[in-house]
């Protein structure tokens, strides 16, 4: 019975989960939403701002944001950073040469106080393609042994195939459950 | 007057920090042992259930306080080709929990072998070890005194430094809080050799 009445505040007492999506351009970040949202693939064109879904998944609901991800544009992330729930840093697997930008990028990002108590996931995107980077290649390119104080987690994904999504937002909705 | 206090503070209130490695193949058990453990030893910690535990890729970090230190544990990934990213952690941590899972008798010599091959890493000489053979709430599991001689080879590996190796079930708790107690006992034993990391 108990359970019963905590499982239905769970529900009524649940805000909506803040996440942004980031990673360089072209990883599939808005392909990796809009399969989250609609369950499809779309056909996107690089994004210049943001987009912003409400996704539900198992009873939890996520606002998700895609923020663009070219160069000229990244500063801009940090003014979306307060309140932020978890991270999806989406990782072009097939795209060695750009690895150590982003890299780069990954870090400047989790250097900001309004993100220490984000989670974070990284989707090692793009697994379809051919002569792409492993899950622990991914690891060390993006030197994640560095991160010692935070929880993380990655995962394989391809989201033009729409695989590995759904572990990942398994893990991370429980991560998220597990921290309140 | 105010440094003097907030010195006084600093000093009453400042705990320690010592980091905890836990390693082992894949399946052992060393997230749901995490889970466990912040479950007895973290106040109002809730725990994710075991049945949501998945492989872990990547780090899940945890954070109890135990006779006035302050244990942070580094739970990594122990599937093959994630193996090779443990070293990276090995020069700053303080101890090792090692995690068998005591049920899989196919997989005991590939654990011998990773364990070997981790145990003898320089930057882990003299670093505490607890080996916990997980999973004893299964029925017809290998015991301790099955497990131990498959390791004990593995003495001169292992060297002078505190070694414990208890039978544990990280799915209803027991042994978990015994393993903490000596394990902080221990990296508090060693900390000359390895003192606390510095915190600000």
């Amino acid at each position: 019975m108990g359970g019963l009445f905590s499982y239905f505040r769970g529900l009524l007492g649940s805000r909506e989960m803040r996440i942004l999506i980031l990673g360089l351009d072209g990883a599939g970040k808005t392909t990796i939403l809009y399969r989250l949202q609609v369950g499809e693939v779309v056909t996107t064109i690089p994004t210049i701002g943001f987009n912003v879904e409400q996704v539900a998944y198992k009873n939890l609901k996520f606002q998700v944001w895609d923020l663009g991800g070219q160069t000229s544009i990244r500063p801009y992330w940090r003014c979306y950073y307060s309140n932020t729930d978890a991270i999806i840093y989406v990782v072009d697997s097939a795209d060695r040469d750009r690895i150590g930008i982003s890299k780069d990028e990954l870090f400047y990002m989790l250097r900001e106080d309004e993100l220490a108590g984000a989670i974070l996931v990284v989707l090692a995107n793009k697994q379809d393609m051919e002569g792409c980077m492993s899950v622990a290649e991914v690891h060390q390119a993006l030197g994640l042994e560095n991160l010692k104080n935070r929880t993380f987690q990655i995962f394989k994904t391809s989201a033009t195939k729409g695989e590995g999504l759904d572990q990942a937002m398994d893990w991370l909705s429980n991560a998220l459950q597990a921290r309140k | 007057m105010f440094t003097l206090v907030h010195g006084l503070y600093k000093y009453i209130t400042q705990k320690e920090d010592f980091y905890v490695l836990l390693l082992g193949l894949d399946n052992a058990g060393k997230t749901t042992f995490l889970e466990a453990t912040k479950t007895r030893f973290v106040n109002h910690y809730k725990g994710m259930h075991a049945s949501k535990i998945t492989t872990t890729v990547g780090l899940n970090i945890g954070q109890i306080e135990v006779d006035g230190i302050r244990l942070n544990f580094w739970d990594l990934g122990g599937q093959q080709e994630l193996q090779s990213l443990w070293d990276k952690y090995y020069s700053e941590c303080h101890g090792i929990i090692y995690v068998i899972d005591s049920n899989d008798r196919d997989r005991m010599e590939e654990s011998k072998v990773v364990f070997d091959k981790m145990i003898k890493n320089d930057l882990l000489t003299d670093v505490p070890l607890l080996v916990l053979a997980n999973k004893q709430d299964l029925p017809d599991v290998m015991g301790v005194r099955e497990i131990k001689p498959v390791f004990q080879h593995a003495g001169i590996l292992i060297g002078r430094r505190d070694c414990l190796t208890i039978p544990i079930s990280a799915l209803n708790g027991e042994g978990v809080h015994e393993g903490i107690t000596w394990l902080v006992d221990a990296i508090k034993r060693n900390s000359l050799a390895r003192p606390p990391r510095e915190n600000d």
